[in-house]
């Protein structure tokens, strides 16, 4: 991470430290990086002597910022209501385990990234994964590794 | 101002809100959101109201009242819509409970099955009977769900000391973003995402203490629902009293209220209403108290050292056998060792007991070595709080606010929020320091330079560096110049020369000193005993001076010294090399009354909040027993005369000030040792006992015997957080385990000494950091 931090100390001088700066200062981050790893908010904090609580809070509520790195494709297990009862959490039990990789993170090949929704409203196909802008219905662990060899 | 509320014309004085006019007149508005403490934020909309003249239906909390205004809190319309909007927020909410029908007669009986993992509803949640949600929906007659449930299933977060968070039943009103960085100014939480997806707590990790969480507690106290609960009061249920006392934990003595459930200690808050306080206090005034009085291992019946191995006793033999020892003693042969944490009128009754039964002048306490007695000299004229909250610039040196000095801290934050210029001095990252202007970190062994500079600065007006320059101009411009003197100062090698130093910046800039001390009633010790140095008393019992030593709440050995006898009498168990005679089991703060001095000079008389543990008696009435065995009438009248609350803190007694000490100043930096370690004694005590290692939640957060480093110096010796290493200088070597932390200064090492003695030579020295091969 010492190239986010040098790379940004500079970047940092041409913002003035006040709040006003928080968005501009993550989308710079965001553009170089193509996303906003926890260093480069500590860096931001610090700048602006905010807590990194105080960034991530304005920055999480804008969907285009990301705060983990994304793999080539990105995989979304959904633990809604109706995909829950229907073993939504085995399903992502089994995707952690097999492709080694947590909800939040990507795989250590950058192939796949990992997160969980809470429903992708479409109940009635449930379970659901979805895989870059695709969904899957009635997924179970068998087609679920299956359906991984399509994205490489 | 007038307006009406339900037909009844009100008055109001200053501007407030619609809410708080119909609160004051006690009309009440459902609310959730809203909180005395913060800004109005108008997110659960429960407060709405019809006001004459407004389209739509206004939240009472974000209106602003207007002369003249019609307002209508109660109407069948509002009653619907704020039956539907509580209909959402249940459908989110576990609420299994509130539309039960066997409701009342599990009320009643059912109040065992409480202890569970997962809330499902109110008689499985800690909040049960003392949520505000709970209330509300039961004024409402809500008895079915029109909406489908939701559980949304979140982990339940029971990692972090002090409190569990289950975000399951939280309703997002926001109180505890809000109470955080508003009030506390700490900004730990955030809501996160928006819609759907929100949930609360710190950025990128859902552990608090990295994030830089205080423990304060204010966001559990404020929270209107069992999202929050402390983990030590969880299920105690609702408190039965609140009775109002002091904290004995440092010199600032906050005032608290004492909660007890069925006559035991179960938690403390800070004065007002239970959920509406933040309060000003620090985690050990909040959290740590009840655990301290509830610990496990404290004394429960006397014990006496038989030939053939410790055996319990019962009080009345314990009297006869400290009769034996007591009456063998000669005129100046016992020394008494006092904790600087003990009621003023614990004190004089140590005094006189001293004085006329034991007939000794050898009264100490481990605390009052020739640092604090040098600091005592400035302590004890100190400056309020609230010439901290006016100060015009504010200046700290080696000041750890982190779990520390609540008031003070919050105090210095919130003058900077409100423009107030504040320097920090010191090695340590704590909470006051986002909001510095500057910090200062000090060259090791040349502390005194800034301040050096400083003086020279004001003197000629010359410095080459440009904080300096601002800083010497706010504190002659600005006036009503602050400066802190934090008490970890006490464990540097160049501590008294420092000292003399702030005095004279502080006399030339006509500033006020403050000094918080880690310890609670040292000024009413030292009102009451002329109390001899440490060093000396320590020297004498070296010397085989003393026949018997006397430790009441304080046992500054780990190992018998040398000496006949041994008195200990205290709440919790003696160190355990220390082999005492007889073991006497005292009540602690908390179970008796007494005057504590007070940092702001005005003495606080306390009440107990519940009885003695066990067999544990005050310390006066073992002091009496002991009296009336002896048949020393005269001590028992003037004791029993000594009512509790009445001893006002009189001018404290110091003994005069030796030679400055010759200064060890540390060697140079060196190639071989390219580490700096500041050593402290770690300052958190009560009694005898350091809560690090007494109490495991604060043992989390402030490590004592650990080494805490950066961590990019971690990364780039490759040690992981619990590894072990060696710490080296020129002469010792020392192995102990890392624990990395964000708020260590780069290139420095920390290290917190709980057995109250410096392991290192000097303070601070330079060391190298050597992995252990394995
Ligand atoms: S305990 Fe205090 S510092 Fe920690 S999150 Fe709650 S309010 Fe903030
Ligand atoms: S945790 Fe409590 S205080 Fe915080 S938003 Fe949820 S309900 Fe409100
Ligand atoms: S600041 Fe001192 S007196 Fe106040 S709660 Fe903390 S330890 Fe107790
Ligand atoms: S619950 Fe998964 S799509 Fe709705
Ligand atoms: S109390 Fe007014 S909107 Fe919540």
């Amino acid at each position: 991470m010492k190239k986010a931090e040098t790379s940004f100390s500079e970047l940092l001088q041409s913002f003035p430290p006040e709040e006003g700066s928080i968005i501009p200062l993550l989308q710079n981050a965001q553009a170089r990086l193509g996303y906003i790893p926890e260093e480069a908010v500590e860096v931001i904090a610090d700048y602006l002597k905010l807590t990194e609580s105080q960034i991530f809070g304005v920055a999480s509520f804008y969907s285009q910022f990301r705060f983990t790195e994304p793999g080539r494709h990105s995989i979304s297990v959904c633990l809604g209501t109706a995909c829950h009862v229907n073993g939504g959490a085995t399903l992502l039990e089994t995707t952690e385990r097999e492709l080694n990789v947590k909800p939040g993170e990507c795989t250590a090949d950058k192939r796949f990234d990992l997160n969980r929704v809470a429903c992708l409203g479409c109940c009635a196909l449930a379970p659901v994964v979805k895989i870059d802008g695709e969904i899957h219905s009635k997924v179970n662990v068998i087609n679920l590794k299956e359906m991984w060899n399509h994205y490489d | 101002m007038n307006l009406t509320i339900n037909n009844r014309t009100i008055q109001i004085e200053k501007a407030v809100t619609v809410l708080e006019a119909a609160e004051k007149n006690d009309i009440y508005i459902p609310k959730m959101c809203a909180h005395p403490e913060l800004t109005p934020y108008g997110g659960c909309r429960l407060c709405i109201v019809e006001i004459d003249g407004r389209r739509g239906y206004p939240t009472a909390c974000t209106t602003m009242a207007e002369e003249g205004m019609t307002v209508r809190t109660d109407t069948k319309i509002l009653r619907e819509m704020r039956e539907n909007l509580l209909q959402l927020i249940l459908s989110e909410h576990p609420s299994a409970c509130l539309l039960c029908e066997d409701i009342d007669g599990c009320k009643e009986f059912q109040s065992t099955i409480r202890k569970v993992g997962i809330t499902t509803g109110c008689r499985w949640c800690p909040k049960d009977r003392d949520c505000e949600l709970q209330k509300i929906v039961e004024s409402f007659n809500i008895h079915q769900l029109t909406l489908p449930g939701l559980y949304r299933d979140l982990p339940i977060e029971k990692y972090d000391p002090f409190f569990d968070r289950d975000y399951n039943l939280c309703i997002y009103c926001g109180r505890c973003v809000r109470i955080c960085s508003e009030y506390r100014k700490s900004s730990v939480l955030a809501l996160k995402q928006r819609g759907k997806q929100t949930t609360i707590g710190p950025a990128f990790t859902d552990n608090h203490t990295d994030a830089g969480c205080e423990y304060c507690g204010a966001c559990v106290s404020v929270c209107p629902t069992g999202a929050m609960s402390e983990k030590s009061r969880k299920w105690w249920g609702v408190p039965e009293s609140y009775v109002q006392s002091v904290c004995p934990l440092c010199s600032l003595n906050c005032e608290i209220q004492v909660l007890t459930a069925k006559n035991k200690i179960v938690g403390t808050l800070p004065p007002g209403l239970p959920h509406e306080s933040a309060g000003d206090l620090c985690v050990k005034g909040r959290f740590c108290l009840s655990e301290l009085v509830n610990r496990t291992e404290r004394i429960l019946e006397p014990i006496y050292l038989f030939p053939e191995g410790n055996g319990i006793v019962v009080w009345d033999q314990a009297i006869d056998k400290a009769e034996l020892i007591l009456s063998n003693i000669q005129t100046e042969r016992t020394a008494v060792f006092l904790s600087p944490d003990l009621s003023t009128e614990e004190y004089e009754a140590v005094r006189l007991f001293s004085e006329k039964v034991l007939k000794t002048s050898e009264i100490t306490s481990s605390c009052f070595d020739s640092n604090l007695i040098a600091f005592s000299r400035m302590a004890m004229k100190s400056a309020s709080i609230e010439t901290v909250k006016d100060a015009g610039v504010i200046l700290s040196f080696f000041l750890n606010g982190n779990y520390n000095y609540g008031p003070l801290t919050l105090a210095i934050k919130t003058a900077s929020d409100n423009g107030v210029p504040y320097y920090q001095t010191g090695w340590i990252k704590d909470t006051t320091s986002r909001f510095a202007r500057h910090r200062f970190v000090p060259v090791p062994g040349e502390e005194v330079s800034i301040l050096d500079e400083i003086l020279k600065c004001l003197k000629d007006g010359k410095t080459n560096k440009p904080e300096i320059l601002e800083l010497s101009d706010y504190l002659i411009k600005a006036g009503k110049g602050i400066i802190v003197a934090g008490p970890e100062m006490m464990s540097l090698s160049n501590c008294q020369l420092l000292l003399e130093k702030i005095e004279t910046l502080a006399i030339i800039t006509k500033s006020q000193i403050f000094m918080p001390l880690p310890y609670g009633n040292l000024k009413g010790m030292l009102s009451v005993i002329q109390l001899k140095p440490f060093e000396d008393v320590l020297n004498k019992v070296e010397k085989g001076k003393f026949d018997l030593l006397y430790f009441i709440g304080d046992a500054p050995f780990s190992s018998r010294p040398e000496v006949k006898y041994i008195l200990y009498q205290n709440s919790f168990p003696a160190p355990e090399g220390l082999n005492p005679d007889l073991v006497l089991p005292a009540a602690l703060w908390g179970e008796t009354g007494g005057t504590w001095a007070g940092s702001n000079g005005h003495s606080q008389p306390v009440v107990a909040a519940a009885l003695p543990h066990n067999y544990a008696l005050s310390h006066q009435e073992i002091l009496i027993k002991l009296a009336e065995k002896m048949q020393n009438k005269e001590f028992v009248t003037d004791a029993k005369n000594l009512i509790s609350g009445s001893l006002k803190a009189k001018k404290p007694m110091l003994p005069a000030l030796k030679e400055v000490q010759k200064i060890t100043v540390p060697s140079k930096p060196d190639p071989d040792f390219p580490y700096v370690l500041v050593e402290e004694i770690s300052p958190h005590r009560y009694h005898n006992l350091n809560l690090s290692k007494g109490i495991s939640g604060f043992g989390e957060l402030v490590r004592t015997d650990q080494l805490m480093m950066n961590p990019s110096d971690a990364r780039k010796l490759k040690i992981k957080d619990g590894d072990s290493v060696e710490v080296v200088n020129k002469k010792i070597i020392k192995t102990l385990p890392v624990t990395i932390r964000k708020n260590i200064t780069e290139g420095f090492i920390h290290l917190n000494t709980s057995n109250g003695m410096r392991g290192f030579d000097c303070n601070p020295c330079y060391v190298d950091i050597r992995r252990v091969h394995v």
